[in-house]
């Protein structure tokens, strides 16, 4: 497959060593990346909202866009490459959720996505192995699946590994 | 350079800025007019041949799954929306503005395009919960050009993005407009309202353009619609749609509840309305 590169509101996965993810410019927008060791598999959400009961047709155009409707989509996705229906066996990864500065809480977007995937993901005993959430950046996110290397890019800020 | 020099330098600039075609001009003069109707505009389109074809070209395109043929322009302008009709003439008449990377920001050279097309449709979904009338055409308009001063200041800021990152998280500078200031003298809401009336845009161009960032300052007469773009622009970096190094790196200006009515369910019908339009929006500007 090589380089899949998943916009907003979408989300993929590989069983392929080597392949790679990525999704661009997360601003409030979670990156939620699944990864089942056992399996082999990667996964990678990019979520812009948190609650699918807003906006039903969205959610069922792009389930990915939500929260909610986004993390079951991409354990879907991942069943079909060997993982588990429920999730078990996946650990989770989370970056972005940024908001601007001097915000107030109702263009907190980034905090609301934040806490709905955290509930949503703890629902399913997904355990959070590692994240870079909140801030005032734009992050990129590269994952190589296979290697459980996730890199964070930031315009100004550099390159990191969570 | 000094801030002095790099001002001078920021003002030859913008003089050697190539100039908007005068009927793009013509046309954001007409559709800021409250008064105007659509025959100024269809007017206005028929004396432009290159836009003419353009527009008739994009109307009939898959894009748009019109059940006949359009041929006049008119009925495209009616179908399409004038909002489109202006975005054209200004990619036709100042693409190479807006398809620059922004070294300075350390951003590739379709990012400034998308961000102010997102900033444009965002202006016109948050101008509908104003509570008081706003010209939604106008809005549009504003959002695609309120940072036309970023071309012109990225050339001063390469290889400071770092720096500007770092005075804002020590404090030392409030916001990225403050960091610009603080390292090159100007900011790119001064150095567009330089272009803007280099260019002679409409008057309320100018001043969203110059107040984007600080929207309380803006003249009470065109305020509502700077805090429609400076809001638009919020949205457009939460979703994603930024400019490199200084997304998220500016303040909200929360006097906007003395304008706006916005509730969180608002605000997320706005971020899907503004994407969908925008992805639409997007396949016209890149019918060529």
């Amino acid at each position: 497959m090589g380089d899949l590169i998943v916009g907003i509101g979408e989300f993929g996965a590989s069983a392929t060593p080597g392949d790679v993810l990525k999704t661009y410019a997360l601003g409030s927008c979670v990156a939620v990346i699944l990864v089942d060791r056992n399996a082999g598999v990667s996964g990678l959400l990019h979520v812009a909202l948190p609650d699918s009961g807003i906006n039903r047709a969205k959610a069922r155009a792009l389930p990915g866009y939500f929260a909610d409707s986004g993390i079951p989509a991409l354990i879907s996705v991942m069943r079909e490459l060997g993982c588990q229906a429920n999730g078990r066996g996946m650990g989770a990864k989370l970056v972005g959720g940024a908001s601007i500065l001097d915000h107030n809480e109702l263009f907190n977007i980034g905090k609301r996505n934040q806490a709905a995937i955290k509930q949503y993901l703890q629902e399913l005993r997904i355990a959070v192995a590692g994240e870079d959430l909140g801030g005032n950046h734009s992050r990129t996110v590269t994952v190589v699946v296979g290697s459980g290397i996730v890199t964070v890019n930031c315009p100004g800020r550099g390159q990191w590994q969570i | 350079m000094s801030s002095e020099m790099n001002r001078l330098a920021m003002e030859r600039a913008v003089q050697s800025t190539p100039f908007l075609s005068p009927n793009a001009l013509l046309l954001m003069e007409k559709a800021s007019d409250p008064d105007h109707d659509l025959h100024d505009l269809v007017a206005l389109v028929r004396n432009d041949s290159v836009l003419t074809a353009r527009l008739l070209r994009v109307v009939n395109s898959p894009a748009f799954k019109t059940l006949h043929a359009i041929t006049t322009v008119d009925r495209a302008i009616a179908y399409l929306g004038e909002r489109m009709v202006i975005g054209m003439a200004i990619a036709d008449s100042a693409g190479s503005l807006f398809s620059r990377p922004l070294q300075g920001y350390e951003c590739d050279h379709v990012a400034l395009w998308r961000h102010d097309l997102f900033v444009a449709v965002a202006a016109r979904e948050v101008s509908k919960y104003c509570k008081n009338e706003i010209n939604l055409e106008l809005a549009f308009t504003a959002g695609l050009l309120h940072d036309i001063g970023k071309p012109l200041v990225s050339e001063f800021l390469k290889g400071l993005a770092g720096a500007a990152v770092a005075d804002i998280e020590s404090g030392s500078c409030s916001d990225y407009l403050a960091a610009e200031q603080n390292l090159v003298g100007f900011d790119h809401a001064d150095a567009g309202s330089e272009l803007a009336r280099y260019w002679q845009l409409p008057v309320p161009l100018e001043e969203i353009i110059r107040c984007h960032h600080s929207p309380c300052r803006a003249a009470a007469e065109v305020r509502s619609l700077v805090y429609a773009v400076h809001l638009g622009d919020i949205i457009a970096m939460m979703a994603g749609f930024g400019t490199g190094s200084d997304a998220m790196q500016y303040t909200l200006d929360q006097e906007y509840d003395r304008y706006f009515d916005i509730s969180p369910v608002d605000l997320s019908e706005i971020t899907i309305l503004a994407h969908e339009e925008f992805v639409r929006s997007e396949s016209v500007f890149s019918q060529d």
